[in-house]
């Protein structure tokens, strides 16, 4: 990240170096840049792309420009409106999130298509509803901020605007709700599994976007003292999708570079060349599909000489948590799961009434995962329910069911890529310990835990601070995820197949690992979905053995060896 | 002992970074039976993924009548004459059963499947159902059908015995033997060891991945075999 | 009947039909590749300035459409082969190379035909007697175009060769592979065929609309809540989507104005998407 000063210092720079003429055309394209760079949180950080972003730039416009006609008289009124204007905004926009995030499944194409569908009907409220927002030609003659009214305070006043937005943005990208956003942008369902609320993550993301377009949009009426239905309109929303894809929307300056830069050639350029924004158009694609870090990438290789230098702090040691009273009780009560025409559970009744290591092993399509997917509430129930310490929870919401003291290890390794190990290992030490307001606090990206000492001392990859989870061995992925696992603390944790595509000496020290966790882990009631063989003698407590959606055999291994109905299964028989 | 109709060597891949089948190795000549035993999760379907295109292989070389089959697409491999009958879905659901039959013959007609229909009647009775609802074990009578009359000289068969009756199974035995007859070469993964043992030539045994013990059935270890097998 | 509720009656299905046929495009290709195509509205632009060209250079009406179905085939498949094979299985990336496209589309219609709006003279003028009322006779016509195309995409879908293919393809693209089937052109002629279907929608909806490079928002937006509202893969589901929202949006825009209309309509979809996330006519 650029050094916050020298960014200060080159902002109060610029005019003397660049003149009046550009100070004053950089200064309204600093507040479109201050949208951007909400914009740029959205689709750079939490993965979703809001196409009709100028909707709220707009409506805190027209807002704080009605304002400052109808209170000409009291301009102290009229300024605290402003900050009102901009919450308005915000708080539209975090209304929408919710409202479109509410839908189970994907939801990024429903929610780009239907941001592009309001900002189409806000510019049809603007330009109808005349005694309010003046129809097509807008809110005309809105006073100046008192003081700030005359044109060489333009810059100034876009240019602080910006600078705060810019320092927000900041803080919340290294706040521990910005490694949430990435997180999910890159892997929702592990973050809905360690217990977050990935929906309510992405209204806020989508709200704070909506403030810094709102505070853009409330500067803008009296600062430039007109207000037309194109602020709400498509054309806006697409510039600013447009310039903060070729700035670089993963940086915090992209948005603001690709705004200033475009912005202003456009404006220069569109009307003297008629094929300008068809040339944009191409570079667009070209950026989207190439160079996803847009022009601010082209800067990757200076990055070292820029970077702000990283103070070590002190780790901050969490407490375990608090030992249950009693231990963990996990029951499946004659739970039947059907999709369509096709049973994937049929009355399954199992109960795990005491700590321990369980294994479930069965043919391919018994059940095992879907049996997981109903614990963790992926999958409804169709009959039965899952009662967990005595509660039902079948019908919760997946994140609310974690959130009880469950973790689940995924078959396929499901961490998330793009973030350094120690964050992927900091949000499973966040989950369950920390929500709301607590996610602002930066200090929490230092927390550690004994458990997390320990495992890192097992596994010294785990220490590795600078490196990406994308460079590590498949191995040492199902290490990570287990890891992050165990250090929620689970009282039940789930394990789907923990040893796949692990090398005999690997697989020794998981089962090493595990043995050990469990000690750790008082009360806690282990499920492990397991084929070899192998790794069920070692660890196993007792055996579950599913087919067809129902329980076909269960006892220690002996038993299970024993019995003819499993023999069946796995061997055939003649009949 | 003829030359190889397909002869792998060493192969190793999986999904994703994830390796589930490990450097294996194997061969199976014009008019035998090979079939690939193991628990499940072994990597035995996998292995067949392999052999088909359907994942690309790390390491190893796959080779049909001497020709390297390198990274050719499943539908062109079906083309220089392999047939494949997946374990899982086997049968188009949504389509009828007499097209899952005839989907890609250009007349849509069923002459050439009569003798099939009659080992296998129940096949003929259901011509205009949707082959979704048929029973598990029919749709792998279905697939099973589809696959032998494509007449091809490799078909690759993904437990094909899996939920089918045994009378059915009989008959599969049957139809097998006639076209190991006329030449076809087959790779049949099974879970069924009764099953196995009357239609294999060789056997591949595989556990974590890794082909651990292979050779002619005659010959086999029996107490072997089923330790790799049973839990 | 009242001859004024009769001529509202048909306007109802005439706009319910014409959306149909303006959304059975986009339906292909989001229903059948499970790509969201947000540049849909501009191949129906293309369709429309088709039209506007061949009236211009004085060719019969029909000209525009071998004109169309080059140009958004030609495009359809270049498109289908740069911008959405790579990007199969990556449905938000797909969302943004097509919008990127609409944005090129848009901006390269402003460039060749400049900003304003254009009109075409109707092609067959006049009305008929139809039902005890008088109704211009393009429209009656347009809706037995609309129809006849929707009724017989959908039976040849069902019936032939290539539709069970394509069926197959869509069930269970690894079997139809193994089978031989060429999942990637059968992909791309798909794909193709979604965009001379939105193409061909704009020619027969050009002589009553304004013609101008911003239109395809429009159609786009209200294809995609069709969708929405009736659900993905069925001709039940496009019919009353297109009814739905068609019937909706005509109804309170004639009651109180075009904004209620398209603020109840985007209401609706939400709706629809929290309570009926597969459709109205899906199953459960």
């Amino acid at each position: 990240m650029l050094n916050g000063s020298l960014v200060v210092f080159l902002t109060v720079l610029l005019p003397f170096v660049v003149g009046r003429f550009w100070a004053y055309q950089l200064g309204l394209y600093g507040l479109y840049a201050a949208a951007a760079v909400g914009l740029g949180l959205c689709w750079g950080q939490a993965g979703f792309l809001p196409l009709g972003q100028a909707l709220f730039f707009g409506f805190a416009a027209y807002l704080s420009g009605f304002a400052f006609i109808h209170f000409l008289d009291h301009p102290v009124i009229a300024v605290v409106m402003l900050p009102l204007a901009a919450l308005a905004a915000g708080l539209l926009a975090y209304v929408i999130g919710i409202l479109i995030f509410r839908r189970r499944g994907e939801s990024g194409a429903y929610f780009s298509m239907i941001t592009l569908a309001l900002a189409l009907l806000g510019f049809q409220v603007a330009t109808s509803w005349n005694s309010v927002t003046g129809g097509f030609d807008g809110l005309k003659n809105i006073p100046g901020i008192p003081g700030l009214d005359d044109i060489s305070s333009v810059y100034d006043l876009s240019a602080g605007v910006l600078l705060l937005m810019l320092a927000l943005c900041r803080w919340l990208r290294h706040a521990p709700v910005g490694v949430l956003w990435r997180a999910l942008a890159q892997n929702e369902r592990r973050l809905l599994l360690f217990g977050f609320d990935t929906n309510r993550l992405k209204a806020v993301a989508f709200g704070v976007s909506g403030l810094m377009a709102g505070v853009a949009g409330a500067i803008y009426a009296p600062e430039q003292g007109i207000v037309t239905p194109e602020l709400v309109g498509f054309g806006l929303s697409a510039d600013l999708v447009i310039w903060t894809a070729i700035g670089g929307r993963g940086s915090l300056l992209g948005p603001v570079i690709g705004t200033l830069v475009v912005g202003s050639l456009s404006s220069q350029l569109r009307d003297s060349f008629v094929y300008w924004e068809v040339l944009m158009a191409i570079f667009f694609i070209v950026v989207v599909l190439a160079f996803p870090q847009g022009i601010v990438g082209l800067t990757a290789p200076l990055e070292p000489y820029f970077a702000a230098r990283r103070r070590l702090r002190e780790p901050i040691t969490v407490s375990p948590r608090a030992a249950p009273e009693r231990p963990a009780l996990l029951a499946i009560d004659a739970a039947t799961v059907t999709i369509g025409d096709v049973t994937l559970l049929d009355r399954l009744s199992l109960c795990f009434n005491r700590a321990g290591i369980y294994c479930v092993i069965g043919p391919n399509g018994a059940g095992k995962t879907s049996m997981f997917n109903l614990i963790t509430g992926e999958l409804d129930a169709t009959a039965g329910k899952v009662m967990l310490d005595q509660v039902e929870v079948s019908g919760l919401e997946p994140h609310c069911i974690t959130r009880r003291g469950l973790a689940r290890k995924l078959q396929i390794p499901s961490i998330f890529p793009d973030l350094a190990i120690t964050d992927n290992l900091a949000i499973a030490l966040w989950s369950g310990r920390a929500s709301g307001l607590a996610l602002l606090d930066p200090r929490l990206r230092r927390w550690k835990s004994p458990m997390l000492d320990e495992l890192c001392r097992r596994y010294p990859f785990l220490a590795d601070a600078g490196r990406r989870a994308a460079a590590l061995s498949h191995g040492e992925r199902q290490i990570l995820e287990l890891a992050m696992a165990l250090l929620t603390e689970p009282r039940v944790l789930l394990l789907d197949e923990p040893c796949a595509g692990l090398s005999p000496d690997e697989t020794a020290t998981l089962i090493d690992a595990l043995r050990w966790a469990v000690g750790q882990l008082r009360g806690a009631i282990v499920i492990i979905i397991e084929h070899d063989m192998a790794v069920v003698k070692e660890l196993a407590q007792r055996i579950y053995v599913l087919h067809n959606g129902g329980l076909l055999a269960e006892g220690d291994v002996a038993a299970i060896q024993a019995s003819d109905k499993v023999r069946a299964v796995y061997v055939g028989a003649e009949k | 002992m003829s030359a190889p109709r397909l002869a792998f060597d060493d192969v190793t891949g999986g999904y994703g970074s994830t390796m589930i089948v490990r450097g294996a190795s194997g061969a199976v000549s014009p008019g035998e039976v090979l079939c690939v035993l193991g628990r499940n999760g072994v990597g035995k379907t996998t292995l067949l993924k392999l052999l088909f295109g359907f994942l690309p292989c790390r390491t190893g070389a796959i080779r049909f009548d001497n020709c390297p089959l390198g990274a050719l697409a499943p539908e062109m491999r079906r083309r220089i004459g392999m047939t494949y009958c997946p374990q899982e879905r086997p049968v188009f659901d949504d389509l009828s059963v007499h097209d899952n039959l005839t989907l890609t013959r250009a007349d849509r007609r069923l002459e050439s499947f009569r003798p099939y229909f009659a080992r296998f009647p129940v096949l003929e009775s259901r011509l205009r159902q949707h082959a979704g609802t048929l029973s598990g074990g029919e749709k792998k009578v279905l697939s099973f059908v589809r696959g032998l009359a494509e007449d091809q000289p490799l078909v690759l068969l993904d437990e094909p015995s899996e939920g089918v009756q045994w009378e059915n199974i009989l008959e599969m035995e049957a139809a097998i033997k006639e076209k190991t007859a006329q030449g076809a070469a087959f790779i049949v993964v099974e879970q069924n060891l009764a099953f196995a043992e009357r239609i294999a030539d060789a056997y591949l045994v595989m556990d974590q991945g890794r082909a651990v013990l292979a050779g002619v059935r005659a010959t086999m270890d029996r107490a072997r075999l089923l330790a790799h097998l049973h839990v | 009947m009242d001859p004024l509720v009769l001529t509202q009656a048909i306007n109802v299905v005439y706009g319910v039909s014409t959306l149909a046929a303006v959304t059975l495009g986009l339906a292909v290709i989001f229903g059948l590749l499970g790509v969201l195509n947000i540049a849909h509205g501009e191949f129906v632009m293309i369709g429309a300035y088709a039209a506007f060209v061949a009236q211009w250079a004085g060719w019969p009406f029909l000209a525009a459409v071998p004109v169309t179905l080059l140009v958004c085939g030609l495009l359809g498949y270049v498109v289908e082969r740069i911008l959405i094979r790579p990007l199969y299985r990556r449905p938000f990336d797909t969302l943004v190379a097509t919008w990127g496209l609409s944005l090129l589309l848009r901006e390269a219609a402003k460039a060749i035909f400049g900003r304003g709006y254009h009109s075409l003279t109707i092609p067959v003028p006049g009305t008929l007697h139809f039902l005890g009322t008088e109704y211009p006779t393009y429209r009656l016509i347009l809706i037995a175009i609309s129809l006849t195309v929707v009724t017989g995409l959908v039976v040849w879908y069902s019936r032939s060769r290539t539709g069970t293919w394509i069926r197959a393809m869509i069930g269970n693209p690894e079997l139809a592979q193994a089978q031989g089937i060429s999942v990637r052109k059968l992909a791309s002629a798909t794909f193709v065929t979604g965009t001379c279907l939105a193409g061909l929608a704009g020619i027969m909806v050009a002589p009553l609309v304004p013609i101008e490079p911003y239109m395809g928002l429009d159609y786009v937006l209200r294809a995609f809540f069709v969708l929405v509202v009736g659900g993905l893969g069925s001709v039940l589901g496009l019919f009353s989507g297109a009814a739905v929202i068609g019937g909706v949006n005509s109804v309170i825009s004639a009651v109180a104005n075009a904004t209620y209309g398209y603020f109840t309509m985007l209401v609706l979809a939400i709706l629809v998407m929290w309570l009926r996330p597969r459709g109205i006519v899906a199953q459960r």
